[in-house]
C-alpha cells in the first residue's frame, strides 16, 4: 500500500513534525477529522470509509484497487470507536464488523467531500473545464508548439494537451515532411484511432482533374464521422506539401460557441437543434470491407446537467432517412440553417505550410476548407490520424502526476 | 397540396429570422401511392435530399453541400407531376431547380410512424430482448466457429443474436492464438485498449497464496473507466481449469435495471443520476496509464431507455465526487443493484474451443473462484470489438442477403 508507505517513511526521515489531528464519530455513521484546532473539519460518510478500506484484505495494492467482497458488504456497517496516531497521521477506524481500518490524512484530503475541492479535482485533475471562443479570437487562443520539443519535453507535451483540452484546437510547427509523423505524434500520447478508414488517411486531390476549372471543391464546415457513436475525437492534420493556390485554406470554427450565442440568442433554434434526433450515415467500402454506418443523434448533444458534450455536422454525411414526425422537419430545417449560417460567421480562416501539424477537438469544433486550384505543379497533401479523448486525458494525468511529485 | 405562396426570395438577413407562421403551418408534398396509403413529405426535406448529380453523389452515396452555403429554407414547389406508370415524383422548384424522386426510394423514407419504427427496429439497431437468468437456456444460441468464417447468413444470425440478447456462444474453434483476430476481422476491426489488442486472462501458475485458488471474480462490465467502454467482449477459452470452479456468471442488466425501475424506483433515480468516478491506474508496456469516467451505473438516453451500464468494484476510485448526503443513498442502491444482478445471474463453463461473446454496455459477467495449480491451469484470451462496427456490419449482411428477416424465438 503505497500510500501508507509513503505516510510512514517521511515521518521516519523527515524532521518529526506531527501536526495534531483529532477525530470523532458524527451522525452515528459519519466521521469527522480534524487536522489542526483552527483548520476546518472534513466529513466523510461511514459506509464509504468501510468500502475504501486500505488493508490487504480490503484493497489490492500492485493494481491499486478494491478487494473487498461486495457479496457480503452490508450497507449498514457503522463506526463504533475513531482513534488518531498523530505519527503515522492517520485517523483509525474501528467497525461494527469487527474490521479495522487505517486512513492516513494526506489520502483523506486528497478525497475530501467539500463541493471546492471536489471541483478543484475534476477541473485540475479529471478534465480540464473547457472555454468557448469566437472566431474573432481564434488568434489569442490558439497556441503553437514545436514538434521536435512535444516530442522530446514532457512539460511541452503536457502544455500541448492542456491546450487541446481546454481550447479545443492547438498548433504543433517544424515537424519533419515524412509520413510517420501522425503516429509519431500520437504514439508520443498513447496511440491511434482506427477507423472504418484504417489508422491513418491522406486528403490529396486527385491530380488533374479534368472537371471545368480544375478546382478542388471547397470542404463545407463539418466534423468528422459523426456516423459513429464513438465518434474520434481528436484530428491530426500533417501538412506535408500546401498548394500555392489562394485557396486551400484551414476553416475552423467553435461549435460550442455556435451553441451559446443560439442558447442565448435564439433559445427555441437551440432546443431543437439539441433535442431532434437526426441520422448521421456513411455507406461505402474500404479494402474490400463493406460499411453502412449509422447513429443517430442531435446536431447539439447536451448531457443530463446541460452542458455540451458533442457536435454533429455533416451536410454529406447526414442520412437522407430522417426518422421524425412530419412536423418537426420543417422548423427543424429553420433551425439548422441557423446553426450553419452562425457557424459560417464565426469562423475562422488560416493556411497551414509544410511541417505544421494542426490538431483540434473534433467532438467540438467544425473544420473545411476553402477550393483551390489544384494541377500538377500545385498540389496539396495532407496526412491525418486520430485520437481518443480517453488515451489523451490519460496520458495528462500521468504528466501532471509526475510534475507534482 | 403544398402551400403555392409565391413570395420574393428573402434575403440572407430575413433567413436568420423566425418565421413563425410557416412553423405553424409545414408544407407538405402529398403523393399519391395507389398500393397502399399516400404518403407525405416536407419541401424542404425534399430539396435538400435532391438526388440529380448536382445535388447527389451517386459514388459516395451522399449530398453534396454546395445548397448548404446559403439554404434558402423558403424554396417552394411550383410544379409537382406523378408519373404512376414509372413510379416517379417531378418538382419543380421556385429556386429554378428540377427534381425526380423514384417511389421505392420515397416509400423507403416515408415520414409515417409505422414506417419509421419499421426503418429503426428492423435496420437502424434490432430491438433488444432482457432476459433474466432463469431463461438463459431459451434464448442461448450456439454458432460454429467455421460456419460464420465461411458464412455470410450464420455471420449475419450471430451479430443479430449479440444485438437482440447481449450474448452468443461460437463452439469448435481451434485451441489457436488467431482465432479472435479471425473473428473481429471478419466483422471488422478489432478495438484497440491501453492494454493492446487482445488479452490473456490466465493466474500466474504456482501461485504460493494460502489456498492455491485463483480468486473469484465478482459480476463486473470491462473497462468502465472509458468514455468510450469497449462495445463487445470475446472470450476464448484455450485452457479450462479441472476443478469445479472456474465458472462463467453473466446477467443481463438491462434486465435488473428494468427490475429496480419498477420496484426500487427512488433507488433506480439514484443509480441513474449520481455521477461515480470509475478509474484504472496502471502501466502496460511503457505506456503508464491513469483513466478516469465519471458515469452513473445505470446510463440511460433521452427517451429513458438503458443504454450502458457501468459497474466494477475494483475499478470504481475511492474518488467520489458528489455531495456528502448523496453518499449512504447511493451505497444502499448499489448494494440493491448488486444482490439483484446475482439472482438474476445464470452460470455455465465454457470449454476449449468455445467463443463466448457478450454486449459489455449492457451484461455484467464474472467468474467463480477456481483451484490454480500446475496440472489445473485456465487460459483464455481476450479482445474487443466496437458497436459501431458490429451495427454496420449486420446493416451491410442484411442488405446482401436477400432472406427473410431474421425472427425471434
Amino acid at each position: 500500500m503505497w500510500v501508507q508507505r509513503l505516510g510512514r517513511s517521511m515521518v521516519g526521515h523527515a524532521p518529526r513534525f506531527c501536526r495534531p489531528i483529532s477525530a470523532r464519530i458524527v451522525g452515528k455513521t459519519n466521521v469527522e477529522v480534524q487536522e489542526q484546532t483552527d483548520s476546518q473539519s472534513l466529513i466523510f460518510p461511514g459506509v464509504w470509509l468501510r468500502d475504501n478500506c486500505l488493508c490487504e484484505e480490503c484493497f489490492h495494492g500492485s493494481s491499486r484497487s478494491r478487494k473487498l467482497d461486495w457479496d457480503k458488504f452490508d450497507t449498514r456497517v457503522r463506526p463504533l470507536q475513531v482513534r488518531t496516531d498523530e505519527q503515522a497521521q492517520e485517523a483509525i477506524v474501528s467497525w461494527s464488523d469487527s474490521h479495522e481500518s487505517r486512513f492516513p490524512m494526506k489520502w483523506l484530503r486528497e478525497r475530501s467531500f467539500q463541493e471546492e475541492r471536489q471541483e478543484k479535482y475534476l477541473a485540475d485533475f479529471y478534465r480540464p473545464p473547457s472555454r468557448h471562443w469566437p472566431g474573432s479570437q481564434f488568434e489569442a487562443i490558439a497556441q503553437h508548439f514545436d514538434y521536435g520539443q512535444v516530442m522530446d519535453n514532457d512539460q511541452v507535451l503536457e502544455q500541448w494537451l492542456q491546450a487541446l483540452a481546454v481550447y479545443g484546437v492547438a498548433l504543433l510547427r517544424g515537424a519533419p515532411l515524412d509520413e510517420g509523423v501522425v503516429r509519431r505524434v500520437a504514439e508520443r500520447v498513447g496511440f491511434i484511432r482506427r477507423t472504418t478508414y484504417g489508422e491513418e488517411f491522406v486528403v490529396q486531390a486527385k491530380p488533374g482533374a479534368q472537371n471545368f476549372a480544375y478546382l478542388s471543391l471547397p470542404l463545407p464546415l463539418h466534423t468528422d464521422l459523426p456516423y459513429y457513436e464513438y465518434k474520434p475525437s481528436v484530428n491530426i492534420l500533417h501538412c506535408l506539401v500546401q498548394t500555392e493556390s489562394p485557396g486551400g485554406s484551414n476553416l475552423l470554427v467553435d461549435a460550442f460557441h455556435v451553441a451559446d450565442r443560439l442558447r442565448q440568442e435564439h433559445p427555441e433554434d437551440f432546443e431543437r437543434l439539441c433535442r431532434v434526433v437526426v441520422d448521421w450515415n456513411d455507406i461505402g467500402s474500404e479494402d474490400g470491407l463493406e460499411f453502412h454506418n449509422i447513429w443517430r443523434a442531435p446536431v447539439i448533444c447536451l448531457d443530463a446537467q446541460g452542458r455540451y458534450t458533442r457536435v454533429n455536422h455533416s451536410v454529406p454525411q447526414r442520412d437522407s432517412h430522417f426518422n421524425v414526425p412530419l412536423e418537426e422537419v420543417q422548423s427543424w430545417y429553420e433551425s439548422y440553417a441557423k446553426f450553419v449560417q452562425l457557424a459560417r460567421a464565426e469562423a475562422h480562416a488560416f493556411k497551414t505550410r509544410p511541417g505544421d501539424v494542426l490538431t483540434f477537438n473534433n467532438i467540438r469544433l467544425l473544420h473545411g476548407r476553402t477550393g483551390y486550384d489544384d494541377t500538377e505543379n500545385n498540389s496539396r497533401y495532407i496526412v491525418g490520424a486520430y485520437l481518443d479523448w480517453d488515451i489523451i486525458y490519460s496520458r495528462l494525468r500521468v504528466l501532471k502526476k509526475r510534475r507534482n511529485q | 397540396m403544398f402551400q403555392a405562396d409565391r413570395r420574393e426570395f428573402p434575403s440572407l438577413a430575413s433567413q436568420l429570422e423566425v418565421h413563425p407562421e410557416e412553423q405553424d403551418h409545414p408544407r407538405l408534398v402529398e403523393v399519391p401511392d395507389p398500393t397502399r396509403q399516400d404518403m407525405q413529405f416536407p419541401d424542404i426535406w425534399l430539396r435538400d435530399n435532391c438526388l440529380c448529380q448536382d445535388c447527389f453523389m451517386p459514388q459516395t452515396l451522399s449530398r453534396l453541400p454546395q445548397l448548404w452555403n446559403n439554404l434558402d429554407t423558403s424554396v417552394r414547389v411550383l410544379r409537382q407531376e406523378v408519373d404512376v406508370e414509372q413510379q416517379v415524383l417531378y418538382i419543380e422548384w421556385s429556386d429554378g431547380h428540377f427534381s425526380q424522386y423514384p417511389y421505392s426510394w420515397l416509400r423507403e423514407r416515408d415520414f409515417s410512424k409505422a414506417n419509421r419504427e419499421r426503418y429503426l427496429s428492423d435496420f437502424y439497431r434490432p430491438e433488444q430482448q432482457l432476459w433474466s437468468g432463469r431463461d438463459f437456456e431459451q434464448i442461448r444460441r450456439v454458432f460454429n466457429y467455421q460456419e460464420l468464417l465461411t458464412d455470410d447468413y450464420e455471420l449475419q444470425k450471430w451479430l443479430h443474436q449479440l444485438a437482440v440478447f447481449g450474448v452468443a456462444l461460437v463452439k469448435e474453434a481451434p485451441l489457436q492464438m488467431d482465432v479472435l483476430r479471425h473473428l473481429c476481422n471478419r466483422v471488422g476491426f478489432m478495438r484497440r485498449t491501453t492494454y493492446g489488442d487482445e488479452f490473456s486472462v490466465r493466474a500466474q501458475p504456482g501461485a504460493s497464496n494460502y489456498a492455491y485458488l485463483a480468486a473469484p471474480l465478482p459480476l463486473h462490465t470491462d473497462m468502465p473507466y472509458f468514455e468510450y467502454l469497449p462495445g463487445v467482449t470475446l472470450l476464448h477459452t484455450l485452457e479450462q481449469s479441472a476443478s469445479p470452479g472456474g465458472v462463467n456468471l453473466l446477467t443481463d442488466a438491462f434486465y435488473v435495471a428494468d427490475i429496480l425501475r419498477e420496484r426500487y424506483p427512488e433507488q433506480f433515480r439514484v443509480l441513474s443520476q449520481t455521477p461515480v468516478d470509475w478509474a484504472d491506474i496502471g502501466r502496460d508496456g511503457d505506456l503508464q496509464f491513469h483513466n478516469i469516467w465519471r458515469a452513473p451505473v445505470i446510463n440511460l438516453d433521452a427517451e429513458g431507455r438503458c443504454v450502458r451500464i457501468n459497474h466494477s468494484i475494483p475499478q470504481r476510485d475511492s474518488h467520489f465526487s458528489v455531495p456528502l448526503e448523496h453518499v449512504r443513498p447511493w451505497y444502499e442502491a448499489m448494494a440493491t443493484f448488486v444482490r439483484l444482478a446475482q439472482e438474476h445471474s445464470c452460470s455455465f463453463k465454457t470449454t476449449p474451443g468455445d467463443v463466448l461473446t457478450f454486449n459489455n454496455l449492457r451484461l455484467v459477467h464474472g467468474r467463480t473462484g477456481y483451484d490454480d495449480t500446475d496440472r489445473n491451469v485456465r487460459h483464455i484470451l481476450g479482445a474487443f470489438i466496437d458497436w459501431d462496427i458490429v451495427y454496420s456490419r449486420l446493416r451491410v449482411l442484411r442488405q446482401a442477403n436477400v432472406l427473410p428477416q431474421l425472427t425471434h424465438p
